[in-house]
């Protein structure tokens, strides 16, 4: 039977997401956060690890974690989403943590667990290059056989944190085949690696991070060697429906400071949500954001209890990437002018569309990818 | 959390599977067929209806002692979305009695009424068919400003007045008619009552409207002097109005599931229809352009999909659903409206042929519902009407009209 009720325990967790996230991150610091250099605030990513034991959610308590689920996560991330939280959180905890966990051996995992958990260490994914896209064939940073490692020379585009990254995870084509690739443990620190801070829309932290001939030794590889891509496919199931449970929280704040909005500016002597031009806009976007939020719980469900389906995840960010855009597009309109200021928060919203739209793949990939579930 | 079906249900689903490729011709496919208009189409579709009602189907969510089962609101769920899957037909009997009367008179009807009327509605039999007088000529989406007038004479109402867009009431043996029985008063929603009006009685005329597309579903029908037992009266007289809006709910919140099944075919046909169809030399289905809209389609229907089991998981919850339906059903004619476009330009030039002329694909299927999807936006709510209940009940915006 159905269901689509939270239980206890994500109920508490969701409030005292939302509590801390109030007071501890208000828009005000994700203002000073856009021009800080490192992007995120450590007094906060300490706190969020010791005080909420975020990073080891889903980590067994062995490694320091809590032994959540991945619905938790999901849970997690929607509010995380919902105050657009400045930080390498996502990379640490989704991009590199999760896979560890599944893939890494017991020495890796003891090695770096426990540290993800306690808020010490700082991850990212170094995987997409000069073609920005989420296909094997875009994986060309060179991994070389040498004596007693790898040498990884190549350039890696739109790593998020990469400048305060202490480990990469770092995805390099080590053989000929199509998804011939393999997936390494990289110290941030290791000579030959220089990292350059892009300039986005979002202000957030995408890096482009070039390997010259950076050493790696042979018990830093993650999984088996040639078989990465397995790993990758792991990575962007999960890290897929996790963009999405973010955006869905993005768009629901979104939507309520706009209904606050328009049931409060008065023109014409009626507020203007009376008006059926702005309040249809208003719904449309309403049921949007609703069916978003049913195709993401449903595919976080799904992989929640291992049945994962990449037609259903899939599925949740098309719809999340074309929602978001439209939500954020209709609610600034509804604002009116005041809406294109840099006072109002939707601003901070529609400046990050275009960072969740093109990461983890945009609709047209997605689209195909439904495509390809439904038999074509 | 759960997003999956129990072994119950899934059985319920392969039982009707099963019904279906039992009891239909082989290559049916009812998608957006109008089943009232035509003698021999109605007479099928009433002998179906009468298969499903032995089955203990036709009524299935009904308590036992009134001909239904008991089943829960997600045996329904999957029957219904079943039945739009396969198209069978007779499953509403003109809509009316199986939606909606039936679920009114279990929540707001004397005991006799539901003695008297719901087991005929379940035996599947003519008998049981039902119409609906709501709409007026100056009475669409503002209801509330109906003037059909009853009037209490002795033990009886005496009924005038004039009904519109009545669908089935040329097959109906009772009308669910909404009329005043106050006037004069300042809240114009107030003083409508509801009653059961046997289609026989004398002084009721019904007169054929055709639609577009030639086909005979609803008409006109006049009511002159009309006399109506006080004893059909249902519910609490000057109530009618909260009465409706409850059985809208059950209008609009069965239709949904419905819709899912129906969608679900249609898009499965098509997927198989640009397998199967060449252009230059290669299969339609590897055209990128194709495989986009199809796959958006796809969202759209599984987006449907969750909005109906939400709906229905809150029903049977208890919690009294308000903006839901409108939610399911603005969001369900807007994805059957860009399905039925979608399906039109795959068929390209073919889907201006006649639905049953021998040149039309997959049966005529996506012109029936190109034809159906504008009046299916309309029927029960317009879309319009929808988002004005969902921007006030569930976003609490003001009204301006």
């Amino acid at each position: 039977m159905m269901d689509f009720g939270l239980s206890e325990g994500q109920e508490m967790l969701r409030a005292s997401a939302a509590d801390f996230l109030r007071t501890e991150c208000p828009k005000s610091r994700v203002r000073e956060l856009e021009e800080d250099d490192r992007g995120y605030d450590p007094g906060l990513w300490h706190k969020i690890a010791e005080e909420m034991g975020w990073m080891g959610l889903v980590l067994p308590e062995k490694y320091g974690g809590v032994g959540g689920d991945f619905m938790d996560l999901a849970i997690l991330l929607e509010e995380m989403g919902r105050n657009i939280v400045p930080g390498p959180f996502f990379s640490t905890v989704v991009l590199c943590a999760l896979p560890i966990l599944k893939y890494g051996t017991d020495e890796q995992k003891e090695r770096f667990l426990p540290k993800v958990a306690s808020g010490e260490q700082i991850w990212s994914l170094a995987l997409t290059e000069a073609s920005a896209t989420y296909e094997a064939s875009g994986i060309e940073l060179r991994a070389s056989l040498e004596q007693e490692g790898y040498l990884l020379t190549g350039i890696k585009f739109l790593v998020p944190y990469a400048h305060v990254a202490d480990h990469l995870l770092v995805v390099a084509r080590t053989s000929e085949a199509r998804e011939g690739v393999s997936i390494f443990l990289v110290d941030g620190k290791s000579p030959g690696i220089k990292i350059e801070v892009i300039p986005t829309m979002a202000r957030d932290k995408m890096c482009e991070v070039n390997f010259n001939k950076v050493r790696v030794s042979k018990d830093n590889i993650l999984g088996k060697i040639d078989q990465g891509w397995d790993i990758v496919d792991f990575i962007l199931q999960r890290a897929i429906v996790l963009k999405c449970a973010e955006v869905l929280g993005a768009c629901e704040a979104v939507m309520q400071m706009t209904n606050t909005y328009v049931k409060d500016r008065v023109q014409f002597d009626r507020p203007i949500g009376s008006y059926q031009a702005l309040q249809h806009r208003m719904v449309d976007r309403f049921i949007d954001v609703e069916g978003l939020r049913y195709l993401v719980y449903k595919a976080a469900w799904e992989v929640s209890t291992g049945s994962a389906s990449s037609l259903h995840i899939s599925m949740a960010k098309a719809k999340a990437n074309e929602v978001y855009q439209r939500t954020c597009i209709d609610c600034i309109k509804n604002h009116g002018a005041i809406g294109f200021t840099a006072d109002q928060d939707i601003g901070l919203y529609y400046r990050r569309v275009k960072t969740a739209e093109f990461s983890l793949g945009d609709s047209d990939f997605h689209r195909e990818r439904v495509a390809v579930g439904l038999g074509l | 959390m759960e997003f999956k079906f129990s072994e119950k249900e899934e059985k319920l689903r392969g039982d009707i599977r099963k019904f279906a490729k039992e009891e239909l011709p082989p290559d049916w496919i009812g998608l957006g067929l109008t089943e009232e208009s035509r003698d021999e189409d109605w007479e099928y579709a009433m002998s179906i209806a009468k298969k499903l009602s032995q089955r203990g189907w036709l009524t299935m969510a009904w308590p036992k002692e009134y001909g239904g089962r008991g089943a829960s609101p997600w045996e329904q769920l999957v029957y219904n979305e079943e039945v739009g899957y396969w198209g069978i037909p007779g499953t509403m009997m003109g809509a009316s009695g199986v939606a909606w009367v039936g679920p009114s008179l279990i929540l707001f009807g004397s005991e006799e009424q539901k003695r008297k009327y719901l087991p005929i509605i379940a035996s599947g039999e003519p008998d049981g068919v039902w119409c609906t007088g709501y709409s007026e000529p100056d009475a669409g989406s503002d209801f509330a400003n109906i003037q059909c007038r009853a009037v209490k004479k002795g033990g009886k109402y005496v009924i005038n007045g004039q009904k519109i867009w009545t669908s089935c009431a040329h097959r109906a043996k009772w009308c669910w008619l909404a009329a005043r029985t106050k006037f004069n008063i300042d809240k114009k929603h107030h003083g409508i009552s509801l009653f059961i009006v046997d289609m026989k009685s004398p002084g009721i005329t019904v007169n054929p409207l055709m639609n577009y597309a030639g086909h005979h579903i609803f008409n006109e029908v006049f009511f002159d002097d009309v006399r109506v037992p006080a004893s059909n009266l249902v519910g609490e007289e000057g109530r009618g109005w909260y009465h409706l809006m409850q059985a809208l709910v059950h209008e609009r919140g069965g239709t949904a599931p419905m819709g899912v099944g129906s969608l679900r075919r249609l898009l499965d046909e098509l997927v198989q229809y640009v397998k199967e169809t060449q252009h230059e030399g290669k299969p339609l289905s590897q055209n990128p352009i194709i495989r986009q809209k199809l796959a958006d389609r796809a969202i759209e229907l599984e987006t449907l999909r969750m909005f109906a089991c939400e709906t229905t998981w809150k029903m049977s919850q208890g919690v009294i659903v308000v903006y839901e339906p409108s939610r399911d059903k603005a969001f369900g004619s807007q994805a059957l409206e860009r399905l039925a476009i979608t399906g039109t330009e795959i068929l390209g030039a073919y889907s201006q042929v006649d639905p049953d002329s021998r040149w039309a694909k997959i049966k005529g299927s996506i012109q029936h519902i190109y034809l159906l999807f504008p009046g299916a936006s309309i029927a029960g709510g317009t879309d319009d009407i929808e988002r004005n209940i969902i921007g006030q009940f569930r976003l609490g915006l003001p009204r301006s009209y």
